[in-house]
């Protein structure tokens, strides 16, 4: 028989005249998957029966989880781009003195210039590095802060997160003390990084010897501590109200909304009432008075350091005792 | 001298308010597949989280390895649970998401990384290891729970509802997750709500009824304790008034019941003695059988008879 003839038989010819089946199709093929009859899918439980290591290592986990996020996008803890980027201007809006430094050692080699009044070390400039209103406590310091930690506890919260730690060897003064520390860190690299780094730029383009290393490095100590309490305070605050609120930009605002909010209505009664008790209330103003004294600035509040030094330590006790009481209360319905 | 048991509940009681969400509870479990059934309500949650720490009883001690688990971790070193609520950070891949609890475990980063995947391996998915998790099916997502679970080879996982919302694929691979945790010498500890579940995974039953536990033991031996329900034998025949003449004068037989011509009900009050004999009885009678069933002779039947809703 013809193959024609057995294209006919199969009705192929009609079926290409009817559905123009050639046109080009000639060529295609076509197979029926071949189901397999069944699968076992051989399940081999391998034990592991390394070491587990000590506390240390467990928290580390934890901390590192919160501060390589920064860095890297992957297997740590999620930062919205927007919020690396502002880092990064933070980061670079902190090291501006240092290139100013640079360009007044090019420019003028005169200790008692305008340029070294302006970029050099001396209380004023050591004090502002890490205290000063403008630009870094209006805008720097506390947006890093509620960018930072905005989120630390909020999120943990808002998602159920939190039981991924509390179902492990991990207790809660640990989850809370790695979470506030991961905070401060990221704060620290920033702040006292960038003073620390101002101060050795200084000592390198000016050239200074060890006399000059050991007239000022009293004056630079006061001001790390200073930034220091700036840095414990800021985070305290911040992670207490993260720890209050299950949305980041609550939280955030919050924190903004405090600091900044305290100060302006602080001066404002300062300049009704012409006293400055109402500081008192303000975390940065706090901070400012005791920094002025740490690095021997006339202090410029009427009243006493003694009072500042209470409101700091009161707010400090009351965001961590707020943090500790959620913490607890995470994930647990406790009576 | 006896070991601890893994998990010891001892006159545990717990209240909300009013409400009371375990009633003196006592049991002990240790080893192998124990299966928590109950209706919604029944108290199974508030066992789970006396368990993981996040409630203190009322009353009574829970202990996990002999630790109370609300006073301290250390016993989560030997625990892998499975909550029944989605908690997952969705952007990382399931590598970097079981490797990073791992780590809480005190593992270093290469012993978390290769623990991480090896445990991967084992619920099927090492293939998709470096997939994000957010972009996972629920099932797949359940597989990447029970791999945090296992990662540090726990002595007792307890998983809540861990087949909720999968296909009976990811269901089957989980089962076999389940039994193949528990011939190891595992406890493990599953709740569901689904009986046939419970039933293709074990045997070993905690029957939990508003918040009082009900029965706990074998499923076949806690049916045969309950007398007062005579046990059913669903036989479908050729004859079936001409079988039940047969099996009316038997010892075992409670009683029988026509369902249709072709279908009979033997109801017996001691199961084991009547399949002894039923089987040469038929035999002899030579009528053709189709099928032998024990319709209550099951978990469903069981929780219905125990709880008072059959």
């Amino acid at each position: 028989m013809s193959e024609n003839t057995e294209a006919d038989n199969l009705g192929e010819a009609r079926i290409e005249a009817a559905y123009g089946s050639g046109d080009g199709d000639e060529d295609i093929s076509a197979t029926v998957a071949s189901a397999p009859q069944g699968q076992i899918l051989e399940q081999v439980y391998r034990p592991w029966d390394g070491p587990l290591g000590p506390r240390w290592v467990r928290n580390y986990a934890i901390y590192r989880h919160h501060v390589y996020g920064i860095i890297s996008g992957s297997g740590h803890r999620r930062y919205h781009p927007f919020v690396r980027l502002t880092l990064l201007v933070v980061i670079l809006g902190s090291m501006t003195p240092i290139l100013m430094l640079l360009l007044s050692s090019m420019i003028s080699g005169d200790a008692s210039g305008f340029l070294n009044r302006m970029w050099g070390v001396n209380r004023y400039n050591l004090w502002g590095n890490v205290l000063g209103y403008f630009p870094r406590n209006l805008c720097m310091w506390p947006l890093l802060t509620a960018l930072v930690v905005g989120g630390l506890v909020s999120d943990d919260r808002r998602n159920g997160t939190s039981a991924l730690y509390f179902s492990r060897p991990v207790s809660r003064l640990d989850y809370a003390f790695m979470k506030w520390l991961s905070a401060a860190s990221v704060l620290a690299a920033v702040i006292l990084l960038t003073y620390m780094l101002y101060y050795s730029a200084a000592v390198v383009f000016k050239g200074e010897g060890w006399s000059f290393i050991a007239d000022t490095i009293p004056i630079f100590m006061g001001g790390l501590v200073a930034g220091l309490l700036l840095v414990i305070t800021y985070t305290s605050i911040g992670i207490a109200l993260s720890s209050i609120s299950t949305s980041r930009f609550t939280a955030s605002v919050s924190f903004l909304g405090l600091v900044l909010g305290s100060k302006i209505v602080a001066w404002l009664v300062e300049l009704q009432f012409e006293t400055t008790y109402v500081y008192l209330l303000s975390p940065y103003d706090c901070l400012a008075h005791l920094g002025q004294w740490l690095v021997g600035l006339p202090l410029n509040y009427d009243h006493s350091l003694t009072l500042s030094i209470v409101s700091l330590l009161a707010m400090n006790a009351a965001a961590l005792s707020i943090f500790a009481s959620r913490v607890s209360s995470l994930e647990v319905t406790r009576e | 001298m006896k070991s601890t048991p893994a998990i010891a509940f001892d006159q545990v009681s717990k209240w909300y308010g009013q409400v009371i969400g375990v009633n003196d509870v006592s049991l002990a479990i240790d080893g192998g597949v124990t299966g928590i059934l109950g209706m919604n309500g029944a108290g199974k949650s508030t066992l789970f989280k006396l368990l993981m720490g996040r409630l203190r009883p009322s009353n009574g001690a829970v202990r996990l390895f002999g630790t109370d688990p609300w006073e301290s971790t250390s016993p989560y070193r030997r625990v892998g649970y499975v909550s029944e609520s989605e908690k997952m950070y969705d952007w990382m891949t399931s590598l970097d998401f079981v490797s990073t609890l791992a780590r809480l475990h005190g593992m270093t980063r290469h012993e978390a990384e290769k623990r991480a995947e090896q445990a991967l391996s084992f619920v099927d998915l090492e293939n998709v290891l470096n997939k994000e998790i957010g972009k996972y099916s629920k099932g797949m997502r359940q597989r990447v729970k029970i791999a945090a679970a296992l990662v540090h080879d726990p002595d007792l996982l307890i998983l809540d509802e861990p087949l909720h919302g999968c296909d009976p694929l990811a269901r089957t691979s989980i089962m076999n997750i389940i039994r193949e945790m528990g011939s190891r010498g595992k406890t493990v500890l599953v709740s569901s709500h689904i009986l046939e579940e419970i039933e293709r995974i074990t045997e070993q039953i905690v029957i939990l009824h508003s918040g009082k536990l009900v029965a706990l033991g074998n499923l076949h031996a806690i049916r045969a304790m309950l007398d007062q329900h005579p046990h059913r034998i669903l036989i479908r025949c050729a004859d079936s008034r001409a079988l039940a003449a047969i099996f009316i004068d038997q010892k075992p037989v409670y009683g029988v019941r026509f369902i249709d011509s072709e279908s009979l009900e033997v109801m017996t009050k001691n199961l084991s003695e009547a399949h002894q004999l039923l089987p040469s009885l038929i035999l002899e009678s030579r009528i053709p059988i189709y099928s032998i069933e024990n319709p209550d002779d099951n978990l469903e039947s069981l929780l219905g008879y125990l709880v008072g809703d059959a």
